[in-house]
């Protein structure tokens, strides 16, 4: 064999061991693909060190070297960490060098992990590292929605307790003014301001959502209630709505607010109401929708019934949901 | 002219796939093998020509390989790349050759597919193996790493397979003890309810309950007519008017002058809609995102298993799938709107590497999951489609009647 491995003599104590691709066994391999010769060489010579269970600085290079043709190997991140943390490597080091890597491959659960792995190692990282934030924010001016920096973010912050920690509502907002239909920013509001704290209480997304014996009416609910800061997050979330009210994440987002509260959607009639001045002039289909739920929810069958008929009109991608609604109030029309 | 559903090109998209090798570029793919092959087959299958395009040697020949990539401790490996030899294994470097949750499964359903009774499965090892994978949450892991740490992301989709795993093997020594309530997907439900486990206590499968209905609520509102169609961003664009979907919203700086109350007045109404202005409409995983194709398959089979798919537009979807995203060499891209073309800023070292593509390229995730959308609302060809297993139902019959099972 000749390539990049075979020739350096760091590596001539390596036996490599080619891929077996099922031949011997009589097989036909499935989703084969054409791998390129440098791929080949690199992940012989990883099942060999592997095998070995060598820590080595070289097998550590090795691994960054199969990373960059395929970021998605599973074995190869956690073979990684475990090479970090046995040669006690510099640890900062590597998440400089993961920045890299997450900066060039946007969409990768393996890439949020690994930083999960190293930034769960209380002896490197006792408190959040100052710069990690900033970093977070780099991934985002990259894709504003990005799924696995959101979720990372969100267990950075039960991590390190950062749920009053200033810049999170500051990078929140400066998130939500560049675009204000970002919903993983609203989400990640939600969590900041609602989210569980407990140590003890699991990651569900809400509070009391963790556990088997609360009913779903309490899922959500706070126990304790800042009035002044429910007030304020409504405030906020109706701006919102006046700045693109057929947005619907702050339409959302009160709802989840209110729920926190114990208070319900009723409080916001009036304010949706503003949104609906006739059947001809609408200015918001979430509006509508509100309406059409607050009446269903106490009676006023005729007139949600009503405002179900709207959302057909400015809404119709919805049709068959709405009719569906309108079946499920059990009224006869 | 109403666009068609391409079987022929379909097929040979399939076929390809399958029989020849990925390009390279599906390197980064190299430990999804298993689904790939996954996709391959089944494809073929709700397409109707698996048996026809194969030879029962061929067949025979990908058996073999699947149970090759049986790990010795029971449960699959994602793909041959981690199997440095049976004769090397050691308690010590197993780990670096772990089974895999989600290959598991996969390797499961592409035996079935290929009419394989399971008779090679190391099933007490396997059943063995996977609840070591569940944590204190409910949620399942990936993997096994050293020290029998339980790795990878509290990703939903693990745990789905997982309780597929489980009901594909039919016994379970221990119950599986799932915490129901902390975000299990329905498809799990699903498969547990089948194999007996008793859900009757989730809320969420009660139909007429409030959790439910609020789950209809966001499954339905995933349909979305944004695309990402380039006219769409143009904010200079009248069109927007014209469409009158949310695009049209305007997001001026913040007024401090004026209340809430003359905000509000000050606000155009909206352009009651017709069905010719919204032609096509596919789904998005999250709100606000653009249709994204492999959505029209996870809403629609999670509507499925709760029997409300005709709360959504089964046309325009439909539309979306064959007009917007259906290629013309086979198979489905992921969306309309390039996600991979991508704002430039300071931080954007990689500027230029992906170029515009005006119609997106298929690859076989989108292309099965495209499929199987149109396969649920009955389009002409397509074998019908369980939303829990994403098989077609000849293999769940096939699954049913293994007399090992009874």
């Amino acid at each position: 064999m000749v390539g990049k491995y075979a020739d350096d003599p760091v590596w001539a104590s390596v036996t490599p061991i080619p891929l077996d691709d099922g031949e011997g066994a009589d097989a036909l391999p499935m989703a084969s693909i054409a791998y390129p010769t440098e791929y080949l060489e690199a992940t012989s010579y990883l099942r060999a060190v592997m095998a070995a269970n060598e820590m080595s600085d070289r097998a550590l290079d090795l691994t960054k070297d199969v990373i960059s043709m395929n970021a998605a190997h599973y074995t190869v991140w956690i073979y990684r960490a475990r090479i970090l943390f046995a040669l006690d490597k510099n640890i900062e080091e590597e998440v400089a060098w993961l920045n890299q890597v997450a900066l060039k491959y946007l969409k990768n659960y393996q890439i949020w992990h690994h930083r999960q792995v190293l930034m769960s190692s209380r002896q490197h990282f006792p408190s959040l590292p100052p710069k990690e934030l900033d970093f977070l924010m780099e991934m985002f001016a990259q894709d504003s929605k990005n799924y696995h920096v959101w979720t990372y973010r969100h267990w950075l912050v039960r991590h390190f307790k950062l749920w009053d920690h200033p810049r999170e509502i500051e990078d929140v907002n400066v998130l939500l003014k560049a675009d204000v239909r970002n919903n993983s920013a609203w989400s990640h509001r939600y969590t900041l301001r609602f989210g569980p704290r407990a140590d003890n209480e699991h990651d569900a997304g809400m509070v009391n959502a963790g556990d088997m014996s609360t009913t779903p009416a309490e899922k959500g609910v706070l126990a304790v209630v800042d009035e002044d800061m429910i007030d304020a997050e409504l405030e906020f979330a109706q701006n919102a709505i006046v700045r693109a009210p057929e947005n619907r994440s702050p339409w959302w987002y009160a709802r989840g607010v209110l729920v926190a509260s114990g208070r319900s959607l009723g409080e916001w009639e009036e304010f949706a109401g503003k949104f609906v001045v006739s059947e001809d002039i609408v200015k918001s289909s979430h509006a509508v929708e509100w309406l059409a739920d607050v009446y269903a929810s106490d009676e006023r069958k005729g007139k949600a019934v009503e405002m179900l008929g709207l959302l057909e009109k400015y809404d119709p991608i919805r049709k068959n949901y709405w009719d569906y609604r309108v079946k499920m109030l059990d009224v006869s029309v | 002219m109403a666009a068609l559903f391409t079987t022929e090109r379909h097929v040979k998209y399939y076929l390809r796939c399958l029989k020849t090798f990925l390009p390279s570029a599906y390197t980064s793919n190299d430990s999804n093998r298993m689904l790939l092959a996954y996709f391959s087959l089944s494809g073929l299958d709700v397409l109707g020509v698996l048996q026809a395009k194969t030879t029962p040697e061929e067949r025979q020949s990908y058996i073999n390989w699947l149970y090759h990539c049986q790990v010795p401790s029971g449960g699959f490996r994602g793909f041959p790349g981690t199997d440095f030899g049976e004769e090397r294994r050691t308690v010590d470097n197993a780990v670096w050759d772990p089974a895999n949750v989600p290959a598991t499964f996969f390797a499961l359903v592409n035996l079935l597919i290929l009419g394989d009774d399971l008779s090679r499965v190391k099933r007490r090892e396997c059943l063995q193996w996977l609840p070591q994978l569940q944590r204190a949450d409910g949620s399942f892991g990936e993997v096994l790493g050293p020290n029998a740490r339980i790795e990878g992301d509290r990703d939903l989709r693990y745990c789905m397979c997982a309780a597929g795993i489980r009901l594909t093997m039919a016994e379970w020594p221990n119950p599986l003890s799932v915490n129901l309530t902390v975000g299990i997907p329905i498809g799990s439900l699903d498969f547990l309810r089948r194999a007996g486990t008793d859900t009757q206590a989730v809320p969420m499968l009660s139909p007429g309950s409030e959790k439910f209905e609020i789950l209809l609520s966001w499954l339905a509102s995933r349909q979305t007519g944004e695309l990402g169609e380039e006219e769409e961003e143009d904010e200079e664009d009248d069109e927007d008017d014209e469409t009158g979907t949310s695009v049209l919203d305007t997001q001026p700086t913040e007024d401090v002058t004026r209340s809430l109350e003359e905000k509000i007045i000050a606000l155009p109404g909206l352009t009651a809609l017709s069905t010719e202005s919204i032609p096509c409409a596919g789904f998005n995983g999250r709100c606000n995102k653009f249709a994204d194709t492999c959505y029209s398959f996870w809403n629609g089979a999670t509507l499925m298993m709760l029997d409300r798919y005709s709360v959504i537009d089964d046309v325009r979807n439909r539309r979306y799938l064959l007009e917007k995203v259906q290629h013309l060499v086979g198979g489905f891209g992921k969306s309309v709107g390039d996600p991979r073309v991508r704002q430039k800023t300071p931080y954007d070292t990689f500027s230029g590497e992906f170029p515009l593509l005006t119609k997106p390229l298929p690859d076989l995730l989108h292309s099965y999951f495209g499929m199987v959308s149109l396969a649920f609302q009955g389009e002409e060809g397509l074998a019908r489609v369980d939303p829990a297993l994403v098989t077609t139902e000849r293999v769940v019959q096939h699954l049913e009647s293994l007399s090992w099972r009874s």
